[in-house]
């Protein structure tokens, strides 16, 4: 009970100093706690904890006034930095306009054009996933090689340690420019990019994330990310460049480039493009895995808030594009042209013979090592109770095989990747957020991960032949005998995406217990401790990675468990370690039905998608029991406002009048300029929406609501200078039309750029023409559910709260929503706070 | 018949268990050296006759002898010419596969048995390629009844060659320069073996030149793809004789050196880290307060209850 009352004085603390201050912008803020408290007496099980809440506060009231308002950075906080995108489209008469206008072949016309750019994103998609994919085979082969040569020359004369510094050289030098870029130029493209398309599509707009130079960084660092052996993979950016080169070509132009191709103009607004993103991302997964429905599904589960099936066709559309045309151009590469069997950037190779077939029996094994995946992103010793908890039955009949092979595996495996990464995040946001502390970060792991490697090969003694049919590109001999190989090697000395394949497809036998066992440990924290540095780098293969190893381990010490002549089928490693793969990674990102398809898509066999969804679903429950999905907690670390699926189970007891803001910046139906000036120029009030009120004429009555402005609009309106006293002046002046809004789109100048005279100052605006007439409006009364409910179902961005005469009182926006989330002790309220 | 019987049986057990038991083959191998030549030659004129037995009567092979003889006079279908191929083919066939099992192990079945293999494809061709006249000995050997005995034995016995990669030894029907070369080299490495065989560790030194020469020159075939089995084979016989019985291998000596990189590489993120956490300023975040409606009566009867 102590630790609550602390927490929750502490959300409290930090709202006395501004009480004291006491500015009359920003009044009321003694109302955040009284809401909570408000709550807190309606709900009979936080009602004490708030009481207690009540007298800790009392007792910090006067000793806490002195304190500074900074706090460190923790993931209970929403950035001011981060905007909603306006997916609800402004429907001025500027707009409705220019739709009269359009004839019915008009948006056929633009129907069709849709259809086009959709295309044209799977093409290019396509092509950026070929690009990578030969460019990355290409050095890397060629880092091998001379690494291969060296340690061949080395093993004969001795001095296997400059081996070692060659390699660590050489990774780090890639790693470096890798890290330089990132850091150096575009931050954003950092990581594997899906929690901010993730967020895009919320409806979060994340300042330069779809931009050219975010893409070409991103496509540059991931090669130099893996080729410089890091434990990543390349699939998790191909999402990031698919929604990139969307967003890109949907609005006809380039930004950056400074060329307007002055096509798609109609396609230059958040609502078409954010559904061009969704595109993308779909058309990036299906580039990555060969799996075109995965990718519609990733976009749908992952992504797009708003659904309909024309947008559903489209997206397979383009996922089917762009699988195809990774497809085509690889097998131009290959020298085989016609023949497709490369429909994406991993191949898990075909799981179509005989002995990788599954029985019923083996069900119940699978599911077991989905709970194991995810206890593998939890601690070791909550791991018993939870095999227990996952079906004791199941446990009994299989206890005598699976209990064996569980007890090692749990012991050596027991750090969960999640929660390591997760106090690993609030540490680089600490403490290593400079540029050149980050790349000097990634360079270290990079030499980190060489070493490593070296050493597990160099002190390996598992020696294996090579088989005429195996993937082996690189083999190292070192100690081994003649026509033997390091398997060591065979698992590290790779990409991570041959190192999978190899894992799934090995004849049995080709890698010993031990080897396996030291693999998965080291190959997990070096992964966890790679997530999240400054490169661009994706976490789906050393997940899939990880799995496969400790799947494999499990399917060898089952066989090895079971008489030999009892089940035939047990022998074969491979499956498990498929069934592993899949229950590490959707243990780790929390993905369902979007992580079947795409794994059955990517094995192409159909007979596996019962047990691996199986997996997924018990590695989603028991994982969601301790902690978020990998994204998830990025996402809140990033203090991204977040809307879920849902309000907080909780939430019912808030009506709107707690959630918004009040009291609201509105203007009048023509406004001073001056005025308008001045409050956009305010930093401290940042505000994108101004409810339009009407105090003067007409007989409204003051305050009552008559549309709703964006600052967009208004800056659009300042530039152009479009004030009643110029219009009376020159009345042939051109109109101004919505092409004016698009051209200005997506990056609006700032107030500061636009320069207002002392005269223009007395000038008056009319807004008519431009606010949106009919914004959406809701009583005091209504609760947070139905709000939450019409800000996701519409993509809404500001809400504003009207009393019973039609007055605006407040204005609820997506900050205000975010803010509740449901904690560990009840609902908690996040803070805003300037990042 | 019995003959017959047990060549096919030999080579089923050949195409089976290419990973042999040794029982198995030690069975078979007590069988073959009764096949003499003369005598296989003898008794094939008897083979027509069973080939052509119409699918109909096929059920009784033992038991039906006299059938056989029935048949064998009055059978319009095969002609003279087709019979003395087939009697060629199966003549042939015999000796292959007589060359096959008695070079298996060491394999030298590319080396030893592919002048058979020629004749054997030839004789093939012949009866594959439409005949002389109206004569077409492929309908009437080859697919004239379910079986297609003839059609299948060829067939396995090609995959049996195609498996060895024996093609990849020979050059205009002889063995190519490249196997020779080969060989000679490895004729001298095993003399040298030969001759050190009492210390290894001399062996390991003397020998070592022409191992390695071997050796390169095996990698050097791999990469042009020209090994046959007889290579791989024999090149794998003579690494295990150098790696495990002679213990050759590179022994693992400078661990020292390797580990001290090691660890220093392992202790440069610990400084990192620990550094950063002390030197670095800790990133604060500034907390905005938003504006919110002023409390109503309602809000601070709540509050005034609970304090």
């Amino acid at each position: 009970m102590a630790n609550i009352a602390k927490k929750v004085s502490w959300s409290s603390r930090g709202d006395e100093p501004a009480q004291g201050e006491g500015t009359p912008l920003l009044n009321g803020t003694g109302a955040a706690r009284y809401s909570r408290q408000f709550s807190g007496g309606k709900l009979f099980h936080i009602g004490r904890l708030s009481t207690v809440d009540l007298e800790e506060e009392i007792d910090e009231e006067e000793s806490v006034v002195s304190r500074p308002k900074e706090i460190p950075h923790n993931e209970k906080l929403l950035s001011l930095k981060y905007e909603s995108l306006d997916y609800d489209n402004s429907e001025n008469q500027l707009f409705l306009e220019e739709e009269r206008r359009m004839s019915q072949m008009g948006f056929k016309c633009l129907e069709m054009s849709r259809w086009l750019v959709c295309a044209l994103i799977g093409i290019l998609t396509g092509l950026i996933a070929c690009f990578i994919d030969i460019v990355v085979e290409n050095l890397a082969g060629l880092k091998y090689q001379v690494i291969q040569q060296n340690i061949e020359r080395f093993t004969e004369t001795g001095g296997l340690s400059i081996s070692l510094i060659l390699w660590v050289l050489l990774n780090s030098a890639f790693v470096m420019v890798g890290s330089v870029i990132v850091a150096f130029f575009e931050p954003i493209a950092a990581g594997s990019g899906i929690p901010q398309i993730k967020c895009y599509l919320n409806g979060v707009k994340i300042p330069r994330v779809v931009r050219l130079k975010t893409l070409v960084v991103k496509v540059c660092g991931v090669i130099c990310s893996v080729v410089g052996g890091l434990a990543v993979g390349k699939e998790g950016p191909m999402i990031h460049s698919g929604a990139v080169v969307a967003a890109g070509i949907s609005q006809g132009r380039s930004t950056s480039l400074k060329r307007d191709f002055k096509i798609f103009e109609y396609f230059r607004r958040d609502t078409e493009k954010r559904d061009f993103v969704s595109a993308g991302a779909a058309a990036g997964v299906s580039a990555a895995f060969g799996a075109p429905v995965g990718g519609v599904l990733f976009s749908l589960e992952e992504g797009a808030s708003f659904w309909n099936q024309m947008l559903t066709w489209r997206i397979f559309f383009a996922s089917m594009i762009s699988t195809f045309t990774l497809n085509f151009f690889m097998s131009i590469y290959h020298n085989k042209p016609g023949d497709f069997s490369n429909p994406g950037l991993i191949n898990f190779g075909r799981f179509d013979s005989d002995s990788t077939e599954y029985y019923l029996y083996e069900i119940p094994l699978f599911i077991i090592m989905g709970a194991f995946g995810e206890r593998e992103s939890y601690c070791g010793n909550l791991s018993l109770a939870l095999l227990h908890f996952n079906g004791p039955v199941l446990f009994l009949v299989f206890s005598r095989r699976a209990h064996v092979s569980f007890t090692p595996a749990g012991g050596l495996l027991g750090a969960l990747f999640n929660v390591l990464n997760y106090w690993l995040t609030i540490l680089r946001i600490r403490y290593i957020h400079r540029p050149c502390l980050q790349v000097m970060e990634a360079v270290l792991v990079a030499a980190v991960t060489a070493t490593v490697s070296f050493t597990m090969i160099y002190f390996s003694d598992d020696c294996q032949p090579l088989g005429e049919d195996q993937l082996e590109e690189y083999p190292l001999q070192l100690f081994c005998a003649d026509g033997e190989y390091n398997s060591m090697a065979t698992a590290v000395f790779n990409t991570p995406e041959r190192s999978v394949r190899s894992l799934f497809h090995s004849p049995a036998g080709s890698y010993n217990p031990v080897t396996l066992g030291i693999f998965t440990i080291t190959y997990f924290f070096l992964a966890c401790w790679t997530y999240g540095l400054t490169v661009s780098a994706g976490v789906f293969i050393p997940s899939l990675l990880i799995g496969a190893a400790w799947g494999r381990l499990f399917g060898i010490l089952l066989a090895s468990f079971t008489p030999h002549n009892s089940i035939q089928t047990l022998a074969d490693p491979g499956k498990y370690a498929l069934i592993g793969a899949a229950a590490q990674l959707g243990g780790i990102v929390r993905m369902t039905l979007s992580l079947t398809v795409i794994m059955v898509e990517a094995t192409g066999n159909v007979t596996y998608g019962l047990p691996i969804m199986l997996v997924l679903m018990t590695a989603k429950i028991v994982g969601d029991y301790f902690v978020e999905g990998l994204y998830d907690i990025h996402i809140k670390l990033q203090s991204v406002p977040f809307l879920h699926w849902d309000a907080p189970a909780t939430s019912h007891s808030l009506t709107a009048r707690e959630v918004m803001s009040s009291p609201v910046t509105c203007f009048n139906l023509v406004e001073k300029v001056g005025t308008i000036v001045d409050v956009l120029s305010n930093t401290s009030t940042n505000h994108n929406g101004f409810p339009v009120v009407s105090r003067l004429s007409d007989g409204c009555e003051p305050g009552k609501i008559c549309g709703l402005i964006l600052r967009s609009q208004l800056i659009v309106l300042l530039k152009h200078k479009v004030f009643v006293e110029r219009a009376r002046s020159r009345l042939n002046q051109r109109k101004l039309q919505l092409k004016d809004f698009r051209d200005a789109y997506p990056r609006f100048p700032p107030i500061q750029s636009i320069h207002v005279s002392q005269d223009e100052r007395e000038c008056m605006m009319d807004l008519t023409e431009f606010m949106n007439p009919t914004p959406y409006t809701v009583t005091q009364e209504t609760s947070l559910p139905r709000v939450f409910k019409l800000f996701r179902a519409l993509g809404l961005r500001h809400l504003i709260v009207v009393d019973s005469d039609n007055q605006v009182v407040g204005l609820v926006t997506r900050k205000d929503l975010a803010r509740y989330h449901l904690g560990k002790h009840g609902l908690e309220e996040l803070q805003l706070a300037q990042t | 018949m019995v003959l017959l019987l047990k060549v096919v049986a030999c080579f089923v057990v050949l195409l089976h268990c290419s990973r042999a038991q040794a029982s198995s083959f030690e069975v078979n191998l007590t069988v073959l050296p009764s096949f003499i030549w003369d005598d296989v030659a003898n008794r094939l004129n008897a083979l027509p006759s069973i080939l052509t037995v119409s699918p109909s009567q096929e059920p009784s092979f033992h038991s039906s002898s006299d059938l056989l003889l029935s048949s064998f006079h009055g059978d319009p279908e095969i002609s003279d010419y087709c019979r003395e191929l087939l009697h060629i083919f199966g003549q042939r066939y015999v000796s292959y596969v007589n060359c096959l099992v008695s070079s298996a192990r060491p394999v030298k079945v590319c080396l030893n048995c592919f002048m058979l293999y020629n004749r054997l494809t030839d004789i093939y061709s012949n009866i594959s390629q439409v005949g002389l006249g109206n004569e077409s000995c492929q309908v009437t050997l080859l697919r004239s009844d379910r079986l297609m005995l003839v059609y299948e034995l060829y067939d396995k016995i090609t995959d049996i060659w195609k498996t060895s990669h024996c093609s990849n030894c020979l050059s205009n029907d002889s063995l190519s320069s490249d196997a020779l070369h080969y060989m000679a080299k490895l004729n001298e490495s095993l003399r040298c073996f030969e001759s050190q065989k009492s210390n290894h560790s001399e062996l390991c030194k003397e020998c070592k030149a022409s191992y390695k020469v071997l050796n390169d020159l095996y990698g050097r075939m791999e990469k042009n793809k020209s090994l046959c089995i007889d290579i791989e084979d024999a090149m794998n016989m003579t690494r295990i004789l150098w790696s495990k019985s002679f213990n050759c291998s590179f022994p693992r000596e400078e661990t020292v050196p390797v580990i001290a990189v090691s660890s220093f590489m392992l202790f440069l993120p610990i400084i990192f880290y620990l550094s950063s956490f002390l030197h670095s300023e800790q990133k604060k975040r500034k907390l905005i307060h938003p504006k919110r409606v002023k409390s109503s009566n309602s809000l601070m009867n709540i509050q005034d209850k609970h304090s």
